[in-house]
């Protein structure tokens, strides 16, 4: 299937993980890799998959390159009820308050334009002692067995 | 024809600029020094012990060595085994991405009594850097003059219980001296008010989690600015969290004035407030927690001063510099990638314009290097480091040079 995979990074952590996703998956399907900063709300596609990689920063903020992403969300308010979506985030329990709510908000500001979320949201913890990869590939490999299915579906 | 660049500094800046660039252009010889044995800088020696989510970086930085063909070369001392000109002589480009280690002095009457200790001189001690001296005394009363995440983090690690300290990589030494160290009291100094403190908000909501102690937050004020409010509502959160009887007591708009002591060793510092009042606390340690500046080495003032291009980190032909080294000390990693990451294109742009068609030899120019540690050497150092923590310790670090050199040369023939 097409997938168009997105990270939003502050760090680079989340971009490094992106593209460790990008290397499992890109056997099977066509995948595209790019940040968030260089996507723009006009470019989201009804028969791709996006898989949104997000981590979290500062005080439970958006990080650096997803940021303009959301604002131009925010601007253009796009009907995206014909957009599947899937998000897995990084985030730091050690800031336990505002833990993971990078890729929560992101996904919360997608489903408020229509956006229909495959899956369930999977975060990993920095201070936590499970790989980001050992998470983040079985949740790829049931997002798009699940998207198969939905996106088959609505095109 | 491959161009060589050294890049001198292995914490986050020197590592962030290697990945820059090795990912623009996967050919280029990207040889890191660093003056220490082990890499990563201040990741290692300056991140909080118990904040080890930030040090997640590391893995971005091990795949540079082991996957983008970066060299590290440890235990190369600048200045010492090699000069910068012969760098220069040797690479196409040299970026000085050494960081700022040198305790910035306050300035006033009484620094050099007994009892006066400087933050990074604490912290690397704390996180034991091989160069430490060893912890000091305390005493009961602690009072922290300076409001950056530093003071913050020195704050955190004085006022938490030994159980807090569970999952970071605090050594045994330090973590005896912090379960001994009888501190009762940390009054906490901002020069300025609340609002305008350089701490992150959420450095201090993180204190709503201290299991051993009682906050006070002293005339935190009000901001109509939006990051002066978060500060002060995050101050006005933890304002009388009350879990132990450890006192921490946070003060602003105060300017030390002078410290006085008996016997040669501190016991008051004296500030004036914002109304030019005069207030004093008694205190058997003072901790400057008020930024860093060049240590002895490089000579960064001069290098600085007579930059091309500063803001763009161009010091001369070929020579260039990056994080902190740069901008001074302010900023956090993130920063310091985004900087990097500037610096890489325009480093590319330089080389692409300056091709002479000659290859420069890199660190093959220094068969002297002998003693250089290479980065499997490193990983054998962070095998043993991390082979058998303790329970509640993620890694324990071997604190002296000669040991991590010991353990590096383990396995190598010698004149290899």
């Amino acid at each position: 299937m097409k997938i168009m995979l997105l990270y939003g990074t502050e760090t680079g952590n989340a971009e490094m993980l992106a593209e460790d996703i990008m290397a499992e998956l890109e056997g099977e399907h066509e995948v595209e890799c790019r940040n968030l900063s260089d996507f723009g709300p006009a470019e989201f596609d009804a028969r791709r998959l996006h898989m949104i990689v997000c981590s979290t920063y500062g005080d439970g903020e958006l990080p650096a390159s997803a940021q303009p992403f959301a604002e131009a969300l925010k601007a253009a308010a796009p009907s995206l009820s014909d957009i599947h979506f899937a998000i897995f985030g990084l985030g730091d329990s050690e800031y336990e308050e505002t833990f993971n709510f990078g890729s929560k908000g992101l996904a919360e500001l997608l489903v408020s334009y229509g956006a229909v979320q495959v899956g369930e949201r999977v975060t990993h913890d920095a201070s936590g002692s499970d790989m980001a990869e050992d998470l983040a590939f079985p949740w790829a490999a049931g997002i798009v067995a699940l998207a198969e299915q939905k996106i088959g579906e609505a095109v | 024809m491959s161009r060589a660049v050294a890049i001198v500094g292995s914490g986050p800046s020197g590592c962030y600029l290697a990945q820059a660039l090795l990912k623009a252009d996967p050919q280029l010889r990207v040889d890191i020094l660093d003056r220490l044995p082990v890499p990563y800088g201040l990741v290692r020696y300056g991140v909080a012990a118990d904040h080890q989510g930030t040090k997640a970086v590391i893995r971005q930085f091990e795949r540079l060595f082991e996957r983008q063909g970066a060299c590290f070369v440890g235990n190369v001392v600048v200045g010492e085994d090699v000069t910068l000109d012969e760098l220069r002589q040797a690479y196409d480009a040299v970026v000085l991405a050494a960081g700022l280690s040198g305790d910035r002095a306050l300035g006033i009457p009484g620094e050099h009594l007994e009892g006066v200790h400087r933050a990074g001189y604490l912290t690397r001690a704390l996180y034991e850097h091989p160069d430490a001296e060893p912890l000091p005394q305390l005493g009961r009363h602690v009072v922290i003059m300076g409001n950056g995440n530093v003071a913050i983090d020195l704050l955190r690690l004085l006022a938490k219980t030994p159980g807090e300290l569970a999952g970071s990589d605090l050594g045994p030494v330090p973590t005896d001296w912090l379960a001994g160290s009888g501190v009762e009291t940390i009054d906490i100094i901002g020069r300025s008010p609340a609002a305008d403190a350089k701490f992150d908000a959420v450095m201090i909501k993180e204190l709503a989690k201290l299991e051993g102690v009682t906050i006070e937050v002293v005339g935190a004020g009000v901001s109509d600015d939006d990051e002066g409010a978060k500060k002060i509502a995050a101050l006005d959160a933890i304002h009388g969290h009350k879990t132990g009887s450890r006192r921490v007591t946070f003060r602003f708009g105060l300017t030390p004035v002078r410290l006085e002591g008996k016997d040669g060793r501190v016991g008051e510092a004296v500030f004036q407030d914002a109304n030019g009042g005069t207030m004093s606390l008694p205190c058997s340690a003072f901790i400057t927690a008020i930024g860093f500046e060049a240590a002895a080495g490089l000579p960064r003032d001069e290098l600085v001063g007579c930059a091309a291009e500063l803001e763009l980190g161009v010091l001369a032909d070929g020579l260039y510099a990056t994080g902190w080294f740069r901008r001074g000390p302010r900023g956090t990693i993130p920063d310091n990638r985004a900087d990097a990451q500037l610096l890489a294109a325009r480093i590319l742009a330089d080389l692409e314009a300056s091709d002479t068609g000659l290859e420069k030899p890199g660190r093959h120019a220094f068969p002297q290097w002998t003693a250089a540690v290479c980065y499997d050497d490193w990983k054998r150092i962070d095998a043993a480091e991390t082979a058998s923590p303790p329970q509640d310790r993620c890694r324990v670090k071997i604190p002296s040079r000669e040991a991590m050199l010991a353990l590096a040369r383990q396995t190598k023939e010698p004149d290899l």
